[in-house]
């Protein structure tokens, strides 16, 4: 019955939808990309566990990557931390955002060089797929490992051959990994990234492993206070230096949430009462009738909150296509191979969670109008001539 | 059920103005009779039957419904009257629109809390009265006048009333469907013994009523032609 009352507004009730499904539509997809990006800053946290990773002083740091300002240090740091009696050892990296010449927010590949052996400083128990193994020292060619999903959208495997900046370089493993990061990863020796990007004998930073009995924060304390213009972060400074940022984006997405939930409980009242203020007689002669309150209530919430469950499954399906287009632009990747995974780009609890949150708001939006039809005087609505 | 009126008034102020629609209505309906109300347009017959039928309160005086003054009943109440014990049979007919003949007819029913099987089975017996058992999926619009009429005359029965209200019942039909509107509600009081109480210009209503008031102006008086 309540849909089809809203059927009988066709134009109306179309147009409602519509615009909760836009809405619904902005919040999945920003919710959607975002969450994308907060969950690659969060994973970051899992790489050089209970170490300490020192940049230069003033670089741009995410976690433990320094993606901008002043970022290089000469190699020879490396040697001056190593000798440090509280270090295990050190490995000197350069990491590389690499935007592909081009405009763009997000990378198309990060490029890391890493002295040769020493891969599982960065990498930890990934394993490459099989038939691949790490670059060697040994070989003429410029070795590489790529990540599974560069290897996906370029169809990479061992033994492809790929040109990237200039240079020839050939993939001779593929890392087995569902880390955003990793996953869009080309490792190679140091030597090779140093060549290929200018960075003769520089590099962006070193990744210290304490003794064993040593806590990270002594260590750090211990390498800033003997090495100069460095920073030394230990676990949890990294985790701290991330938080701001994902904090401000998560606030500016509620924010935008809210708002959009606003203004669609705003429409989704508005074509309520203009419907109610329609059906005057309806309810005057439902009223008439002996229909409870409670009757009337439930009819008018029922048709709000349909609207919203036809607006926000609508909103819903274009905003995880919308997020995947987004992603899509930034990352360069096929949008064919986005549509196999669109569970992880809009993740179904997310979806969910904004069906329930646009169905619970529609439904308040119709608390208002549902009062004014109980209102409804019954003499002088039944008077009034459709 | 029995219905009293005493010195029932209703005003109305339209911007500074007061119009007196029904002014100090006295009147008693028995049991199962048959009442006619006429009087010329804007008289105030439709405000009259909707004070009796419970949908309004008077400015001042009262209703009685079986000696139980209607002020005294709480909002509730007065909805389950209307519900179970009223049937009002609208000027305007009020058919829900977006609902089939069939669905307007149980509507009643299904708030009166029937089950499903006996809603179906019984707007079906009260549609076939009406002759109407072979339109029960269309809508209300899609009717004439004449049926619209019958749908609202077995709405109005759904719940087996005492009392029906019809309100100008033959107001807009042609003279031979007029005709068998008055039959039919001539035969639900005299079969049901159902207290009829309508509201009309119509001279052939007024033959077949036990009684017949005129109303002027507001005013009620004994027809004693
Ligand atoms: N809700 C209202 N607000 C203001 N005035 C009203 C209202 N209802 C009725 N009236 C006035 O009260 C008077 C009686 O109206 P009512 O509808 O009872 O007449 P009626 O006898 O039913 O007329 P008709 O035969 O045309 O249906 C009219 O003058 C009308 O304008
Ligand atoms: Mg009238």
């Amino acid at each position: 019955m309540c849909l089809r009352n809203l059927f009988r507004r066709r134009t109306r009730t179309f147009l409602c939808i519509l615009a909760i499904a836009l809405a619904t539509m902005s919040i999945v997809a920003i919710g959607a990309t975002t969450s994308r990006y907060i969950c690659i800053i969060k994973e970051m946290h899992i790489y050089f566990r209970g170490k300490v990773v020192v940049v230069s002083k003033g670089a741009i740091v995410i976690e433990a990557f320094p993606i901008g300002g002043f970022g290089s240090l000469p190699q020879s740091m490396a040697e001056k931390v190593q000798k440090i009696d509280e270090v295990e050892n050190a490995v000197p990296m350069l990491f590389i955002y690499n935007i592909g010449g081009t405009l763009e927010a997000f990378p198309k590949n990060f490029t890391i060089g890493i002295p040769y052996g020493n891969w599982q400083v960065l990498v930890g128990p990934t394993p490459l797929k099989l038939g691949g193994h790490w670059p060697s020292a040994g070989s003429s060619e410029n070795e590489v490992v790529v990540g599974s999903s560069l290897a996906d959208q370029h169809n990479l495997t061992a033994g492809t051959k790929i040109t990237v900046n200039g240079y020839n370089l050939k993939v001779t493993g593929v890392l087995d990994t569902s880390s955003a990061f990793l996953s869009r990863s080309i490792i190679t020796s140091l030597d090779l990234v140093q060549e290929m990007y200018g960075y003769h004998m520089l590099i962006n930073m070193i990744v210290a492993e304490p003794m064993k009995g040593v806590e990270g924060e002594e260590l750090a304390n211990k390498i800033e206070a003997e090495i100069e213009n460095i920073e030394a972060l230990t676990e949890e400074e990294r985790i701290d230096l991330a938080q701001p940022l994902i904090s401000d984006i998560e606030t500016w997405v509620l924010g935008i949430r809210t708002l959009l939930f606003i203004l669609s409980m705003i429409f989704v009242t508005t074509v309520a009462m203009m419907n109610i203020s329609e059906r005057r007689r309806d309810f005057a002669t439902l009223d008439a009738i002996g229909a409870p309150k409670s009757f009337v209530f439930k009819m008018v919430i029922t048709e709000t909150g349909l609207m919203g469950l036809l607006g926000s499954i609508a909103g819903i399906l274009l905003g995880s296509v919308a997020a995947i287009l987004v992603a899509s632009l930034y990352t360069g990747i096929p949008i064919s191979l986005f549509f196999l995974s669109i569970f992880d780009i809009t993740p179904p609890l997310l979806m969910l969670e904004i069906l329930v949150s646009t169905v619970t708001v529609s439904c308040i939006a119709g608390v208002i109008p549902s009062i004014a039809a109980a209102r409804m005087n019954i003499t002088e609505a039944l008077r009034a001539e459709y | 059920m029995r219905i009293k009126t005493e010195e029932l008034t209703r005003k109305f102020r339209v911007g500074s103005s007061e119009i007196t629609a029904v002014n100090r209505v006295n009147l008693e309906i028995n049991e199962a009779t048959f009442i006619a109300i006429v009087g010329p347009s804007g008289s105030g017959k439709s405000t009259l039957l909707n004070l009796i039928g419970l949908n309004d309160q008077p400015t001042y005086g009262r209703v009685f419904i079986d000696e139980t003054d209607a002020s005294l009943i709480s909002g509730r109440r007065r909805r389950e009257i209307r519900l179970l014990r009223i049937g009002f049979v609208f000027q305007t007919f009020n058919l829900l629109p977006t609902l089939t003949v069939l669905e307007n007819v149980e509507l009643p029913l299904s708030l009166a809390g029937k089950s499903q099987e006996e809603q179906r089975e019984k707007a079906m017996t009260l549609l076939e009265n009406v002759s109407l058992g072979d339109r029960i999926y269309h809508r209300p619009k899609e009717l004439s006048i004449g049926e619209m009429q019958r749908v609202a005359i077995a709405r109005a029965l759904a719940n087996d009333p005492e009392t029906i209200i019809a309100d100008e019942p033959t107001g807009e039909l042609d003279s031979k469907t007029a005709k068998e509107t008055i039959d039919l509600l001539f035969d639900i009081n005299r079969k049901r013994k159902t207290t009829v109480i309508v509201a009309t210009h119509d001279e052939k209503i007024v033959e077949v009523a036990d009684t017949t008031y005129t109303i002027i102006d507001g005013k009620l008086g004994l027809n004693t032609n």
